[in-house]
């Protein structure tokens, strides 16, 4: 039995149902829309329990569902559940998806991150709208990773920003229009260009390759496309030519580069964080972000290595200035919810850093970057949300001595902080010490200043300040007289909900579980990272020129 | 191919979707009259029933009963202009006693009357309900009047559908103009037709005043070319411009004839008009002026540069190309920039019809970009053919985002909203469908996926970048500078549309964040023809992205029939 369709209802299932039941809610009146408000949220949670399901059997590999569970030993260009549909035959446009140890990691980040979104905002108001836009959220990012195709990959690429673009605008903060508007257009601008470069590209390959379209001869297939341009690079060859490699990968990576965000194109990121409600956030920080981390592993540095080695000065420097700046305006915020948007920001300074070191252990460690910041967070964002949800507001010396007051609330934030900073045993630490690794493996070999350690050393530093400052302002400080908010005007201090509560204890114990025992996700990631630099590298390499 | 001189046997049959307008038109002026009127022979006392004129009954003077008939007609042309598509096309040539080719049925042709006549029908069931009828119990002057107005309004409607077909059909520069001016002199009459407001005149004004000088200047150009060449028919021109294309004579004739046209796209600098007629008309007929009127001068422009005056008549690229390309620019970049400075929703989308203008300038002048016989041989015809269908393509999806649009904006309009954007505010609470639909519409003239307006903005960029990219050997030799500098088009092209999405945005942003204007809380007019419209837009918008795979091929065998018949 051939089962290559399982990975469509993992697309399909989250984004028609949400579509049907916008629709359904759309006639609904005001009251009736209010009463359907948990029946929908219990909807959405059923559905993103089933793609949780499905992906974890994906991983563990049953049998009926097909495919193999081997995930680690997948050669590199060979994709699992792969599947094509024909879909503009004339442009030679197809559905076609499937996973490999790049994507797969992404796909399961995303379908844990649902369940666990819809519990952790369980009482956001107006949910029979808001719980069906998260799950379109989620069939739109799962729809970017999962597909194999550079038309349907734009089309999921900037269907993201629409149910994204409603919940800032619609359950956002203060500022929601400005930051709404900004995240759109931001990513949008970036994206055309991108959208430009892979029109080019699209016409630059020869005619014969597979899955090209009746009638311009070109085909739209990613790993068709990958496989001739290894060809094409091989020995020292560049594919398409060394000045038209080095523009298009520009055009490509304006549009990952945006999205990821590295500085100097972060601004729109701590906007949207700040205003977006928590759910948002959670999937903005947690899988969005890793969109354009994911994007660069897929084209430009699959298509064209030679420019990525030519760049790979430019690319370390971004990286490491998103690393230092980010940190270093994490000191200076006030907002909680604003420091912990920064500090994304430097973590994704990690992710390019480790990608602009060029070799497997660097690349690893960026992929479990992605991985790790995606579990760990949006577990922050959730204690942001509590934050301002229980204390009104969002200011870090609003709240005094958590600790005595919200002990699960202060746990939680703790455990977060702890998490984010990189302490041993957990999931973040495991990739910010392969990327250190990596980088002064880099240093090295190429013979560069040790000064360049210098940058993320300081941040090791810098980062535990930030957090350890914030933390004693928030959980500790007051002692015997704590200070409870002003904005509470007198009320007794509530602690988080039952729902937070579990959100919560799932996220740290994924935490954990990826902290002790990062082989159940690195192994796949370090197969694929090999195999993607022995496919595309090593030819380079060997040719000398 | 079929040749039929005028009346013979098949005339009627191969031009079916015409005559059905033209009995259209009749019965729009003879059955609002019927009465009861009784003529007596002269010399008798015998009066016999003549039912012209006299008291006429409650269902002929029913004030909706106009734009039904006009409904029902342009809907049964665009049943037949759809059904000629079923089994092949039957080409077919109308060809005058002396051997004049005067008119043309192909694909092509075809094409752009499903798109005129789509357009139209959408814009006559949205006016249904628009115009003022006075009530029944008036017993005023008015009363005589009670559908008189409308069926003024739905025969001008008709008219304008009839001109378009004759330049959809034309094959002589002649024909072409006379289609063309019985479509103009419609529009301004239509542009005006609200006289009750300072804005609706003044625009006709403006409107007629520029359109008539852009005509004028383009019948100049028309003379010089008969004078030049001694024929207007496209095939002969063509003949003479590949023999002699370089003289002067015919190059001022082209320069005048592209300010005809232009004005109809309201390309910069001819587009001074433009926002104010939008703006003054009422919203179907502004949606008629930006989807139906601007292809009709996209198809002008389509049979002039690329018939006429082909690229293959003058050795390497066309010699309009640089002249166009810089006029491309121009237009984008100004309608973009403009738009995002208006606050009038209808002025915004006259502006983002400006800038779609300037992308299908770029796209013509990509196919001029080069001499596609000169060693393109065996790549034939097919990067032209990419553009050719991109642009038909964008021209036939306009009609359903653009003129939904304007439907929208038209059922603000019957409460007296729609000339500020604030009258958008709180939509989304008043009527959530109409909202959304509008923010899909928006959406999709940003070029948001998976609407149709991305496939028609990524056919543009794919038409342009291939043009661009046709001479250049892909080795790694290759260099940047290799490649053609149409490319350059596209880019400006993509700059540009990433411009124009603040200001689609925004329209969003008023709907579901602002709060309704006072005195707007209520839910809107119910108007049942104008949402119907709306949903047949909607509908189709999101299907032409999902699904474009037919309509690209319809599109492509329309562009066939022009490319190929080079």
């Amino acid at each position: 039995m051939t089962t290559d369709w399982i990975s469509l209802p993992l697309v399909a299932l989250p984004l028609v149902s949400s579509i049907a039941i916008l629709a359904f809610v759309a006639y609904a009146s005001p009251a009736a829309r209010e009463r359907m408000g948990p029946s929908v949220r219990m909807a959405t949670l059923i559905f993103s329990l089933l793609m949780l399901a499905l992906t974890t059997a994906m991983f563990f590999g049953i049998e009926f569902i097909g495919g193999t569970s081997d995930w680690a030993s997948l050669s590199f260009g060979s994709f699992n559940y792969e599947f094509r549909y024909v879909w503009i035959e004339s442009l030679g446009i197809h559905w076609s998806v499937g996973m490999d140890a790049l994507s797969f990691p992404m796909v399961w980040l995303t379908t844990f991150l649902l369940p666990v979104t819809i519990v952790a905002t369980w009482n956001e108001k107006n949910a029979a709208v808001y719980f069906p836009l998260v799950l379109m959220m989620g069939g739109a990012l799962i729809g970017v990773f999962v597909a194999l195709d550079l038309f349907m990959f734009y089309v999921f690429w900037e269907l993201t920003l629409i149910p994204m673009f409603f919940l800032i605008l619609k359950w956002g903060g203060y500022d929601r229009k400005y930051a709404s508007q900004k995240f759109f257009i931001y990513t949008f601008a970036a994206s055309v260009i991108m959208l430009l470069g892979l029109v080019t590209v699209y016409f630059l390959q020869p005619e014969d390759l597979s899955y090209a379209g009746a009638w311009t001869g070109r085909t739209f297939d990613i790993p068709t496309l990958t496989a001739h341009a290894q060809v094409a690079n091989a020995n020292g060859a560049w594919f398409l030519g060394e000045s038209l490699q080095k523009i298009l990968f520009v055009m490509l990576m304006i549009g990952f580069l945006v999205k990821l965000p590295s500085v100097p194109f972060h601004t729109w990121l701590p906007d949207a964080h700040v205003q977006a409600p928590t759910g948002g956030s959670m999937l903005l920080a947690g899988v969005m972000l890793k969109m354009g981390a994911y994007g660069m592993f897929r084209l430009p540095l699959a298509f064209f290595p030679h420019a990525a080695e030519h760049f790979q000065f430019w690319l370390l420097a971004l990286g490491m200035v998103s690393l230092v700046w980010g940190a270093i305006v994490c000191l200076g915020q006030t907002n909680l919810k604003k420091m912990v948007a920064y500090s994304s920001v430097s973590h994704m300074g990690v992710i390019l850093i480790g990608i602009a070191t060029m070799q497997p252990l660097g690349w690893a460690a960026a992929l479990f970057m992605m991985f790790a910041h995606g579990i760990i967070s949006p577990m922050l964002f959730a204690v942001c949300g509590a934050f301002k949800h229980h204390y009104h507001s969002m200011e870090i010396g609003a709240m005094r001595g958590m600790a005595k007051h919200s002990p699960w609330l202060a746990t939680s934030m703790m455990f977060g902080w702890m998490a984010s900073l990189g302490l041993p045993l957990l999931a973040g630490f495991v990739a910010e010490l392969m990327m250190f690794l990596a980088l002064w493996h880099f240093i090295a070999a190429e013979g560069w200043s040790v000064l360049w350690m210098v940058g993320p050393a300081l941040v090791l530093a810098l980062t535990a300040a930030y957090y350890l400052w914030s933390m004693q302002r928030t959980i500790f400080e007051g002692g015997e007289e704590t200070q409870p908010p002003e904005s509470l005007k007198g009320q007794p201090v509530p602690d988080i909900s039952d729902a937070e509560k579990l959100a919560m204890v799932i996220m740290a114990a994924f935490t954990i579980l990826f902290g002790v025992m990062p082989w159940i996700a690195l192994d796949m990631m370090n197969g694929w990272t090999v195999a993607f630099f022995e496919t595309l590298l090593i030819p380079i390499l060997t040719g000398g020129a | 191919m079929e040749q039929i001189e005028p009346f013979a046997d098949g005339f009627v049959l191969a031009l079916a979707p015409e005559f059905v307008l033209v009995i259209g038109l009749f019965t729009l002026m003879i059955v609002p009259n019927m009465g009861d009127a009784k003529f007596r022979i002269p010399l008798t006392q015998i009066r016999v029933p003549w039912l012209l004129g006299g008291k006429r009954g409650k269902l002929d003077s029913d004030p909706r009963l106009p734009g039904l008939f006009a409904t029902v007609f342009f809907t049964i042309a665009f049943g037949l202009t759809a059904l000629s598509f079923v089994n092949g096309m039957i080409k077919t040539q109308i060809v005058t006693a002396n051997g004049t080719t005067m008119l043309q049925i192909d694909e092509f042709s075809r094409m752009f009357e499903l798109i005129f006549f789509g357009a139209l029908a959408l814009a006559s069931a949205a006016s249904v309900n628009r115009l003022p009828a006075t009530s029944r119990a008036d017993r005023s002057l008015n009363g005589l009047y009670n559908n008189r107005r409308q069926v003024d309004f739905y025969i001008l409607l008709i008219t304008t559908g009839l001109g378009m077909a004759v330049v959809a059909l034309a094959q002589d520069l002649f024909m072409l103009f006379i289609g063309l001016e019985l479509a103009s002199f419609s529009t301004y009459v239509l542009v005006s037709f609200m006289k009750e407001s300072k804005e609706g005149t003044e625009a006709g004004m403006k409107y007629f005043i520029v359109g008539s000088v852009a005509s004028g200047v383009g019948l100049y150009g028309l003379s010089l070319l008969y004078l030049w060449s001694g024929s207007l028919q496209f095939t002969d021109l063509s003949i003479a411009f590949a023999e002699n294309g370089m003289e002067a004579l015919p190059l001022i004739a082209l320069g005048m004839l592209l300010v005809g046209f232009g004005f109809k796209v309201s390309a910069a600098p001819f587009h001074f008009a433009a926002p104010d007629a939008y703006a003054g008309a009422t919203a179907p007929v502004a949606g008629v002026l930006a989807t139906a009127s601007k292809a009709m001068g996209v198809l002008g422009l389509l049979r002039l540069l690329l018939v006429v005056a082909s690229p293959e008549a003058t050795d390497g690229s066309a010699v309009w190309l640089v002249a166009l390309g810089v006029l491309s620019v121009i237009t984008m970049t100004w309608g973009n920039l403009a738009a995002l400075g208006s606050t009038n929703p209808k002025r915004m989308l006259a502006y983002s019809s400006v800038a779609h203008a300037g992308y299908m300038l770029a796209a013509i002048t990509a196919i001029g970009a080069l001499n596609w016989e000169d060693g393109h041989v065996d790549m034939s015809n097919d990067a032209a053919l990419v553009v050719v269908t991109a642009l038909i393509f964008h021209l036939t999806v306009l009609v359903c985002f653009k003129l939904g649009a304007f439907l929208v904006l038209s059922l603000l309009e019957s409460e007296n909203g729609g000339h500020t954007l604030e009258s958008l505010g709180g939509l989304a609470k008043r009527d959530p469908f109409l909202a959304v639909a509008m923010f899909i519409f928006m959406m999709s003239l940003a070029g948001v996926p998976p609407l149709s307006g991305f496939v028609s903005k990524l056919l543009v960029i794919m038409g342009i970048v291939k043009v661009a990219l046709l001479d250049v050997t892909v080795n790694s030799d290759l260099v940047f500078a290799d490649i053609h500098w149409v490319w350059y088009l596209a880019l400006l092209m993509v700059i540009n549309s990433a411009i124009s999405v603040f200001y689609y945005l925004r329209v969003g942003l008023v709907m579901y964040f602002h709060e309704p204007e006072e005195g707007r809380e209520g839910a809107l007019p119910k108007g049942a023809p104008v949402r119907f419209a709306i949903i047949a837009c909607l509908i189709t918008t999101i299907y032409f992205g999902v699904g474009a795979g037919q309509l690209i091929a319809l599109c492509e065998s329309a562009a066939n029939a022009l490319v190929g018949a080079w």
